[in-house]
């Protein structure tokens, strides 16, 4: 048995219809229409301890719901779920004290202290003993580079200044699995780059089990090999994240710079166009690999320079979505 | 305890980060205060009694009104504003630390301007105390202090179940006002000089009599019976639907979307 184990869980919501208009807002007040909405349908997946996973899908899709079912939030309508032996919406006291969570848009820091205040405050909640929680704090501070950012009233820190000390809040109590919810949300290239190392150092050396939500797609590429891909409430995909690429990656265009007539027809190139010094080319990656081609091309030509574009992952995602209808 | 007290700390630390905002609200607080008692004292310019209570009686029980509601705010500010908790969504994360609900929503927020109001009860209370020629003795004494007491479990029992009101809506009913801020308008009067409707409601219903009625009808001397000065006792079993309300209401919790 896996140490995450969920089971066809579902979730729906009654939500009030509203209609715009202070008219419609009235009548709403004295009639309700409500809509259900699922939330999450059947969902099924297991993570072992220590993966990373990058739980993927558009806005509304069912990512925060089942964070918030599998962290103990809220409970579902049908279907289990077993996190180190527990369920979590039953034994929330109990279970509770394995995981940690960071909500992107929500902050668990005291808003007009100084953040150290809310981590001895945790400590508290957590019956960290002293020793243990000293040298956690520590640990963090240089890991996630605080020193300079613990003693100012949380309210004068920068967003990743902030970012950088909820997750050390939420780490204090070394818990064995940490849900990051939008960790990176608003974030400038270099707090981005700094929690994303730090959360890989912490996978690697504490062997804690992740799972991410984002739509940053570089986040999940760099830190999960494997994703889940959530959509209208259902798993759609689930595998690592190379074979989703293999198989939504097929065509790549390959630009050379060169002063020579190049002649080439070969099975795997669809398309070749001239273009202001050299060429361009289409070409379908699994006729032909790019490893493949290079030599064919340098036989044949003189190459000054050679561009290979990629197709990005938020590329790929979106023609996943549009695969999906979602 | 550790953890509540701490938090307490924590939010007296929070509130004078705004030291001039601080000591406004702290002196603008009397001014309501005034409001309060200016009313009764114009009430008591034209009659001298109502319904047989003179001004210090009147002043007595208001006292202890006022204490237990302001004490509330203070001390359990979280239960009084869970409405604002359950919309911003922390609501959630409380359910993430491994802690008793209750104690937890008790810790998330606090009022410590509200002390003002709690000092200025304490001295109207004093006033009305040395004014009125009570007979004092030791059952009396208790009686005080149960009324003090119960005074602020009755105000902790409308707050927590105006709370558990918002896992059904989400938002805080104005209704719950009826029963806080007009309760507490009404129970400042000695119940005994409204309708026989009122004082069956606020009896059975909302068992502000015990707290402000009965007991003091045998502190004054009016009612002789022992039973009189223990009925405060009556009220602490009113904070069981109260508790039991809010654990109902939590099941039913469904979170905002993020």
């Amino acid at each position: 048995m896996s140490f995450i184990e969920v089971k066809q869980i579902s979730k729906t919501f009654r939500v009030a219809k509203k209609k715009s208009g202070l008219k419609e807002a009235i009548k709403s007040f004295f009639k309700r229409e409500y809509l259900i909405v699922k939330a999450v349908e059947d969902v099924s997946f297991s993570i072992d301890e220590g993966e990373i996973v990058g739980y993927i899908g558009p806005n509304g899709a069912g990512k925060s719901t089942t964070i918030k079912i599998l962290s103990g939030i809220l409970n579902p309508d049908f279907g289990e779920c077993k996190i180190a032996g527990m369920t979590p919406w039953k034994e929330r006291v109990k279970y509770v004290k394995n995981i940690g969570v960071v909500f992107g848009q929500k902050s668990q820091l005291w808003w007009d202290i100084p953040a150290e205040d809310t981590f001895d405050l945790l400590r508290d909640i957590y019956e960290i003993p002293e020793e243990e929680y000293q040298s956690t704090k520590n640990d963090l501070i240089k890991k996630l580079n605080l020193e300079d950012i613990i003693n100012i009233p949380v309210r004068q820190l920068s967003l990743g200044q902030r970012m950088r000390c909820e997750i050390a809040a939420s780490l204090l109590h070394n818990p064995k699995i940490l849900f990051l919810d939008e960790p990176t949300i608003g974030l400038d290239a270099v707090s981005k780059q700094l929690v994303r190392d730090f959360i890989k150092r912490l996978n690697h050396e504490k062997h804690t089990t992740i799972i991410l939500t984002s739509h940053d797609m570089s986040d999940i590429t760099t830190l999960a090999k494997r994703i889940i891909l959530i959509g209208n409430g259902k798993v759609l995909y689930d595998g690592s994240l190379k074979k989703l690429k293999d198989q939504y990656e097929t065509e790549t265009t390959v630009y050379v710079k060169t002063k020579d007539k190049l002649d080439i027809r070969k099975k795997g190139i669809l398309k070749k166009s001239k273009t202001k010094d050299g060429y361009q080319l289409l070409v379908q990656t699994k006729e032909l690999s790019i490893s493949k081609l290079l030599p064919l091309l340098s036989r044949k030509i003189e190459i000054e320079d050679i561009e290979i574009e990629n197709e990005s992952i938020d590329q790929i995602i979106v023609k996943l979505y549009e695969d999906y209808q979602i | 305890m550790k953890i509540y007290v701490k938090a307490l700390g924590m939010h007296l630390k929070s509130e004078l980060e705004y030291r001039v905002n601080f000591i406004l609200s702290f002196l603008s607080q009397i001014l309501v205060f005034f409001t309060y008692y200016f009313v009764i004292l114009s009430l008591f310019t034209k009659f001298s009694h109502i319904k047989g209570f003179s001004l210090w009686e009147v002043l007595l029980c208001f006292s202890i009104i006022q204490f237990g509601f302001s004490f509330n705010e203070v001390f359990a500010r979280g239960v009084d504003k869970f409405d604002e908790l359950i919309i911003r969504g922390d609501f959630d994360l409380l359910l993430i630390r491994p802690r008793n609900i209750l104690l937890q929503v008790l810790c998330s927020d606090s009022d410590f301007v509200k002390v003002s109001r709690i000092i200025q009860a304490i001295i109207v209370l004093i006033l009305s105390i040395i004014h009125l020629d009570i007979q004092w003795n030791i059952l009396k004494v208790f009686t005080l202090f149960l009324m003090l007491v119960s005074s602020c479990v009755i105000f902790f029992g409308i707050f927590l179940m105006a709370a558990s009101y918002c896992f059904y809506t989400i938002q805080g009913l104005e209704v719950r006002n009826v029963f806080t801020d007009g309760g507490k308008q009404m129970a400042q009067y000695p119940i005994g000089v409204f309708q026989k409707g009122f004082v069956l409601f606020f009896t059975f219903i909302i068992p502000y009599a015990f707290v402000n009625y009965y007991p003091l009808l045998y502190l004054l001397g009016k009612k002789e019976q022992y039973y009189y000065g223990l009925s405060p006792l009556l009220v602490f079993l009113y904070l069981i639907p109260c508790i039991m309300m809010f654990y109902q209401g939590m099941k039913r919790y469904t979170s905002v979307g993020s």
